[in-house]
Formats: C-alpha cells, structure tokens, sequence
C-alpha cells in the first residue's frame, strides 16, 4: 500500500511535466504575443518593443523559454515572472489562492451536503413527488451553465430591489475590517456563486447517490437485513447508505480540481477576487507563466485527488487492494 | 487684552491658512457650469481590471492609469472646457524665440504626500531617469530624440535652480509643450529603481508593484494611495495639501474619498450602478436606451452626453496591399474606395447603432476639436447605392456571370473578408449593416469576426482584406502621427508605405506623398495659423482620397447618480486631463 502511494506520488512528476509541455505548446500557438495590445500606444516605438521583449525573455525561441522556466522552477521554486504585474508568478496566484480555495471549499460542501440527503430521499422515495421536484431542478440545474445562471440570479436580485450584485462585498466593506455586518455581507453575496456552481453538482451528485442507493436496496443482504426484523431506519442508514457511498468516494476525489477549476467563469462573471480572473487575464494578456501555473496547480490537485480518492477507496473497502 | 490672547491663536491660524491658500492655484469652470462645492463624502466607480501596478510608467494598459492618474500632477495639463495647455505644476513656462529652449518655473510651496517638498530635482529625474529611460515599459524615448540632418540628437533636461527647469531641444517642435502632461515621480522614493540610484534600466519597471506598502506611493496630485484590496477595491484618499483650491477657496479636491471597485465586464459594472454601489458609468450608445428609460421612469439617476473630442471612431480599411493582386489594385484605387463609401449608410448607422448619439466623423479630426477640425462633411460621399454601383460599373468590376455578384476583371467574384470585432456590439452591428448593404451592390463581404483588442495587431500584421478598427483622436494630429503619416508604424492599410528606415516614397500615390509633407513641415512648424492650415489641407485630401472611411465619431455618454455633483465626462485616462478633484457629493 505504502509502496503503491509512493509510486502514484512519483508518477505525478512526469505527468505534470508533460502537461506543462501541452499547456505551454498550446500558449504559444496563440496568435500575437504580450506587446501586441500596446503596439497603438503613440509612445511604443519599434526599440522599446524590442526592448521589452528581450528583457522578458520573448525574444527567446519558445524551446529555450520553456526550459528556462521549468529549469528556475527546479532549481530554483521559481514559478516564473508575471510580464503583466511586473512581479513573481507566486504572488499573483498567491494573492488570489486563499478567496479561491474558501468559495471552492464552501461549493463543495453545499453540493456534497445538499446532494447526498437529496439523493437518499429521492431513492427511497421513489418516483414520488420530491423524487420529481428535485430531479427536475437537478436537471435545470445541469442544463444551464453556471455563468448564465450566475446572471440570472444578479438580474433577480436587481430586480427586487437587492444590492449585493457580484463581488464578495459590497464596496463600503471591501475595505473595512471584519465585523459580524462585514460576515452577514459576505454571506448575502456569496450565495450567487455558490448556487450557480453548485447546483450542476448537485444534480450529478444526487442522480449518483440514488442510482446507487436504488441497486443496494435491490441487494441481497438488504433484504436478509430486513427478514432479520431490523430497523428500517438502521437497515438504510446502517447497510445501504454505507454501501452506495463507495463509489462516490472516489467522485468526491475526483472533485478536489473543481476547488480551482469550478468557480474560474463565475469568478469572472461575478468579478470574484479568485484565480478565474487572474487565469483569464493571464491567457488574455499572454502573461504566459501565470497561466501555466494556474493549469499546473489545476492539474496537480486533479492527480492528488485521483490518489486520494484511490486511497480512501482502499481504506473503506476491504475489496480494493492495491498491489 | 484678554480677549485678544483668546483669539490670537484663532488669527494666527486663519492667517496661516490663507498664507498657504494664497500660494495655491484657483480653479474657475463656471463658464462650464460647475459651481464651489462641499468638502467630504466617498464616490466609487468601476474599475474594469485589478491594475497590474501602481507605476505608471511601468504598465501600458489603462486600467492601472485609471486609479494612478489621481495620484500625480504634470508640468501642464489641459483646460477643462477648450483642451488648451494650462499650468500644472510649472507655474509658467517661457519657450526662446527659435522655439528650442522652455524653461519651465516650477509652482512654489507643493509638497510630496509624505510632506517632502517638490523640487526641479524631481521633474529632471523623471524625464532623465524614467520617461527616457528605454527599458521602462511606459516611457517615450521618442518624444526626446531628433533627427536633424540625419543624424539622431537628444533633448537636454536640466535644472537651473530649485525650481526651474530648462529643456533644449535640438530643434523646434509644434507639439513639445502639448507632450509634457507627464506625471512627475518623487526621486527620493523612487532613486534605488534607476540607473542614476545604482540600479540596472529595467528596475523600474519593479518599482511599486500592487502589494506595495501604499504610504510609498507618494505623489502630489489631489489623492493619494491609502489601501489596495487585491482583485477588489482600489481606495484613494484627499491629499489636503493639494496644489488648488476653487473660485471660493476652498481646497481642493472635495471628495474625502475615492473608491474604485472591481467589476469585469459591462454586465457587472452596470448591475454595479444600477444597484447603487456605483456612482458614476461611462456607458455606450448601445445601452443609451435601457439607462434613458431607467432615467424617465424616475431613477435617481441622469444620463448624460456630450460631444467628444478624445474617443475612437471607427473606421472602415481595406489593404491596399491585399495578398490577392487583384484585390490590392483595386483597393489601392481610391476612385473604388470613394465608390465603396456610397454604400457606408453613416446615417443609418448613427440612428441604429449609436442610438443617434454620433455624428458624421471628421477625417479624422473630432469635430469638437475647436482648433483643428475641419469641416469635411461636403466632401464626403452620401449613402446611395446607385451611385456606389454606377462608379463600381465605371471600374470594370461588373457582374459578368449574372450571379448576382460582380466579378473582378479576371473573371473571379469580388468577394473580401471583412474583419471586426465580435466580442463588440458596436463592431458587429456596424459590420452586419456594412455587409447587407454591400450585398445589395454585388459586393460580397465575408464577416470574420475576432477580439477586438487584436483588430490593430491584425491590421498591423496585414493579415486581412477589409477591416473595421477605431482609433483615437487626440486635440493635436502631430500626436496620431504613426497612424495618418503614410509610411507611419500605425499606417496598417499600406504598410508598402513602410520602408526599412523611414517611408517608403516609392510605394506612396501623389496625394499620400503630399500627406507625408504636410506631417514632416507641421512637426517643426511653429506659427499655430500655418499648422491649421497645414492640417485643413491633410483633413481635405483624406475626406477626397479616403484612405479609410471615417464612418461616425461617437458622443461621450455617461450615468451618474444625481447626488454626484460638477460631474465632468473623462474618458478613461487621458493624461492633463482629470477632473475628478472637482466632483463633490451632496449628502
């Protein structure tokens, strides 16, 4: 098991290396490069362009860029440098790590605690009523993009009258420091982008959920469970809720990216001080190394919640053994 | 004697105030309608991107100048009302007879943010260290280099004395006084960034970086740094030693408070204002309609617009130099160019796309450019399709297979991709209307959207055959050189024109070679009635040769909310020109 991990820890090297090789082929096949917003600035001659140029490294071949980069990032930890901010790559990505890491962290929870109670019930009850209500909301929820519904939720709120229109504040608090009416403006902006990412979630996760639930309660020692005389209460809680879970735990891995990844278009939509917009800014911009550390991060997370959802897999079923 | 102890101190300080108010500069924009204002209050707006720096000369984009440009003063700045030079922080400036020496007096008494006196020292660090410096992303080397008899000569910056500086130029310069709307950077915070403080020539670039401490940023313009919320507010606050005080006294600038908060996009920042959390929003012709009714219906809220000088209008460029040789001869005709404009609907496209809030362009001066406009309308050529088809007969290029579209002489259709911006409404609708009336003439366009913000590099790179690109006016043509200047960096549409050094005569028509002359003389020209009429003659050839077709310059239009008071349109960052410090808000 030990050694397994170690293995899986390993093998993430080379495959970030080559994600880091896509993502920076793919970088450069766009077309134009950093300085080609600026070429109608009266003041930008050809000199300073080249001048520019060479002082950020682009007069380089992308070959020789690229190892560069990588090479300050082993010898170094040096992430690279962001042409557009004029500072290290670490502290651009830094300033917006924590906001994306508590609003990822915060959807996650809504979806997963939403989700799972949603998809027993819905199981247990099913093709009922509530079982029709939420799959039809779920499936709404799937159908409609989350920066579509983001602005839908930001015209609802101006129409009746709210303030709390995008951002994570409203601006008389941005600046100020915490306070419980700082926290209570915090709360009435936060649940906008939280609905919108989560709600896609929530329906895959619920549909997952009763799926499962649905064919353990077909299972065998369901029934043996109940001839028993069991509890009903214990017969789900205790048999079959632990058993459809199984599978989820590896979704649930699988889910660590959407941290990063889940709220990018929102953040954007809703001008949340996240990495969405320092990604897109980035790839707008062509400030090349902040865009490649934000996919590499992105893609770090997506391989550490593969291994830990394989883990924990392993730890809760005695079925999965790795050799 | 009792009762005067008691109120001495009182005098005293009255009379230290007024001796210090008496050396500041009184502001007076009556004849634009503002009044004095009131002391206090916040107004936030929208910022459309966190800025990537506080330095100004190290960012060419805008959004970081949107928040700085309130932190620093220039040698000169513009009026308000007729975008004519004024004093900034030169108090007044002498320029010698030959038009190569300004001696520039510095204002006495204006004092950095942390409380340091401004000195020559300052400005000639500046210029020398900063603005000249060839490695400092936002510097203008340009501006201080001259070629007099080809050969390359630098302007000389000195200080005198404290406070004068002296700047020799090589030779004479029309435009020179207009340039120096340079902010002017505190050398004693900013030395170790420079070559003369022991640092290499990109440091400078490094100086400030947004998670800078914000007491560093000093400047003396009316507000200064106080916080920077990453990817969420920028806050600036009163400088109360501002250099300027109002027709009644009273310091300037009125606000306590100057917020810019984050929002990305026209659909946030207009949820912003709606909302309330924004005070103020330059808006479009586009959304004209939707914030008017907003407006009748009894919003708190007025939608103003005026005539513009700063501000891009677009225009519509085919590549003489087109790829298909067919195609470049008959681009690079400007009988065809003068007949494709028959078929450019400018009114339709003031009335649909601009709401009515647009007027026929100049070519290209703004027509609210009071000293330079031309009025060219006469010359221009009205929208009649009979007439764009009778002139296109006239070219030969006829419909020969009746297919419904003409045929170049060599027998393929004429058909030409036309390029705008997608992610632009007012590119599309202008490009959508462009291509049905076309259609109409047996002209086929072949819509090819992409980012606006790359039309110029496309243009630049030639890579394109009909093109939609808008670029700006500015009060003086000697500025937009590169682009009307055949031969110019920024003269996309015949980049043949572009020789390796300098122009290339070879490639130029008669009237393009003319427009050459008229660029070269008006640098150097210094007698204002000559350049006038140098420029007129520039205006009229381009209205007769329609290098590209002018299509409409659009209005300045803004919503503000009617607590905001002295509201004056600013289009984004326009150097020596910020009239901020004059908006107050009542309670």
């Amino acid at each position: 098991m030990l050694l397994y991990a170690v293995r899986r820890i390993l093998a993430i090297i080379p495959t970030l290396l080559l994600v880091s090789a896509i993502s920076f082929v793919i970088i450069q096949m766009q077309p134009g490069s950093f300085m080609d917003r600026y070429l109608e600035d009266p003041r930008m001659s050809p000199e300073t362009v080249e001048r520019i140029n060479a002082q950020l490294g682009l007069d380089k071949s992308p070959a020789e860029q690229y190892v560069r980069w990588l090479g300050g990032i082993i010898t170094r930890g040096d992430l690279g440098y962001s042409f557009y901010s004029n500072r290290p790559v670490v502290r651009v990505v830094g300033e917006a790590f924590g906001w994306t890491v508590l609003l990822g962290v915060i959807t996650l929870l809504f979806t997963w605690i939403v989700a799972i109670p949603l998809g027993i019930i819905t199981a247990l009850r099913r093709n009922g009523i509530t079982d029709f209500i939420a799959s039809f909301i779920g499936y709404i929820g799937l159908a409609i993009p989350d920066f579509l519904l983001a602005l839908l939720l930001v015209a609802l709120v101006l129409q009746s009258g709210g303030t709390q229109v995008g951002g994570l504040f409203s601006p008389q608090f941005i600046a100020a420091p915490w306070s419980f009416a700082k926290v209570l403006d915090f709360l009435g902006h936060i649940w906008i982008p939280v609905l919108a990412v989560g709600t896609a979630g929530v329906a895959t996760i619920m549909r997952q959920m009763r799926a499962n639930l649905l064919d353990v309660l077909n299972a065998d020692y369901v029934r043996t469970a109940r001839g028993k005389g069991l509890q009903e209460r214990k017969v789900i809680n205790r048999h079959a809720v632990r058993n459809a879970i199984n599978p989820l735990v590896s979704m649930a891995g699988l889910s660590l990216p959407e941290i990063i990844n889940g709220t990018m278009i929102v953040s954007i939509v809703l001008s949340l001080p996240t990495l969405g917009p320092a990604l897109y800014d980035s790839l707008l911009a062509k400030d090349q190394y902040v865009a490649m550390t934000v996919l590499l991060l992105a893609s770090l997370l997506l391989m550490i919640g593969n291994l830990l959802a394989d883990l924990s897999l392993a730890a809760l079923d005695p079925r999965v053994r790795y050799e | 004697m009792a009762y005067l102890r008691r109120i001495l101190p009182a005098l005293l300080f009255a009379l230290l105030i007024a001796g210090a108010n008496a050396q500041k500069h009184t502001v007076d924009y009556s004849g634009m309608g503002l009044e004095p204002g009131q002391q206090g209050g916040t107004m936030t707006l929208a910022l459309g991107a966190a800025p990537p720096t506080f330095m100004y000369y190290a960012d060419l984009g805008s959004d970081s100048k949107l928040v700085i440009q309130h932190i620093f003063d220039s040698l000169v700045e513009f009026d308000l009302e007729t975008y004519e030079i004024v004093p900034g922080l030169a108090e007044s400036w002498e320029i010698s007879d030959d038009g190569t020496t300004y001696t520039f007096h510095l204002r006495e008494g204006v004092t950095w943010h942390d409380g340091e006196p401004f000195t020559a020292e300052d400005v000639v660090f500046t210029y020398n260290e900063i603005i000249r410096n060839p490695e400092a992303r936002a510097g203008d080397v340009a501006q201080f280099q001259f070629t007099v008899d080809g050969e390359q000569q630098e302007v000389e910056i000195t200080a005198v004395d404290d406070m004068t500086v002296e700047m020799v130029l090589p030779a004479p310069s029309a435009a020179f006084l207009l340039q120096q709307r340079f902010p002017i950077m505190p050398k004693h915070k900013l030395l170790d960034f420079t070559v003369e403080g022991g640092a290499e020539a990109s440091a400078i670039n490094d100086a400030w970086p947004t998670d800078v401490d914000p007491s560093e940023v000093v400047g003396t313009g009316p507000f200064r740094l106080a916080q920077w919320v990453p990817g969420q507010m920028a806050v600036l606050e009163r400088n109360d030693n501002f250099w300027k005080v109002d027709s009644a006294g009273t310091q300037l600038p009125y606000l306590d408070r100057l917020e810019y908060v984050i929002a990305t996009g026209t659909e946030a920042q207009t949820a912003q204002f709606l909302a309330g959390n924004v005070d103020q929003l330059n808006i479009t012709g586009a959304q004209f309609p939707d914030f008017k009714s907003r407006e009748v219906q009894g919003a708190d809220f007025v939608v103003v617009s005026s005539d513009a000088l700063f501000g891009s209008p677009p225009h519509l460029a085919f590549n003489f130099d087109a790829e298909d040789p067919e195609l470049a001869q008959l681009f690079g005709n400007h009988e065809f160019r003068r007949a494709m404009e028959h078929a450019v609907d400018r009114q339709r496209i003031i009335e649909d796309v601009y709401n009515g809030l647009a007027q026929l362009p100049g070519t290209p001066t703004a027509p609210a450019d009071g000293t330079f406009y031309e009025d060219t309308t006469d010359l221009l050529n009205p929208f009649d399709l009979e007439a764009a088809a009778a002139a296109l007969d006239e070219l030969g290029v006829v419909d020969t297979d009746s297919d419904g579209i003409r045929n170049l002489p060599g027998g393929g259709n004429f058909e030409f991709t036309l390029t705008y911006g997608n992610d632009s409404q007012e590119f599309t609708d202008i490009a959508t209307i462009l291509q049905n009336d076309f259609e109409q003439i047996g002209v086929r366009a072949n819509l090819q959207g992409i980012q606006a913000a790359n039309l110029l590099s496309t243009g630049l790179a030639g890579d394109f055959e009909a093109i939609i690109v808008a670029l700006g006016n500015q009060p003086d043509p000697e500025l937009r050189k590169p682009i009307w200047q055949p031969g110019g960096s920024l003269y996309y549409w015949h980049r043949s024109t572009q020789g390796e050094d300098g122009a290339n005569f070879d490639a130029m028509a008669d009237w393009e070679e003319r427009i050459w002359e008229i660029f070269d003389r008006g640098t150097v020209e210094m007698d204002s009635d000559a350049r006038r009429e140098l420029y007129a003659e520039w205006q009229r050839l381009n209205a007769e040769y329609a290098p590209v077709i002018m299509i409409a310059k659009q209005q300045n239009i803004a919503a503000v909310y009617d607590h905001v008071n002295n509201f004056v349109y600013s289009l984004g960052v326009i150097p020596g020109y910020n009239p901020t410090a004059l908006f107050w808000v009542s309670e």
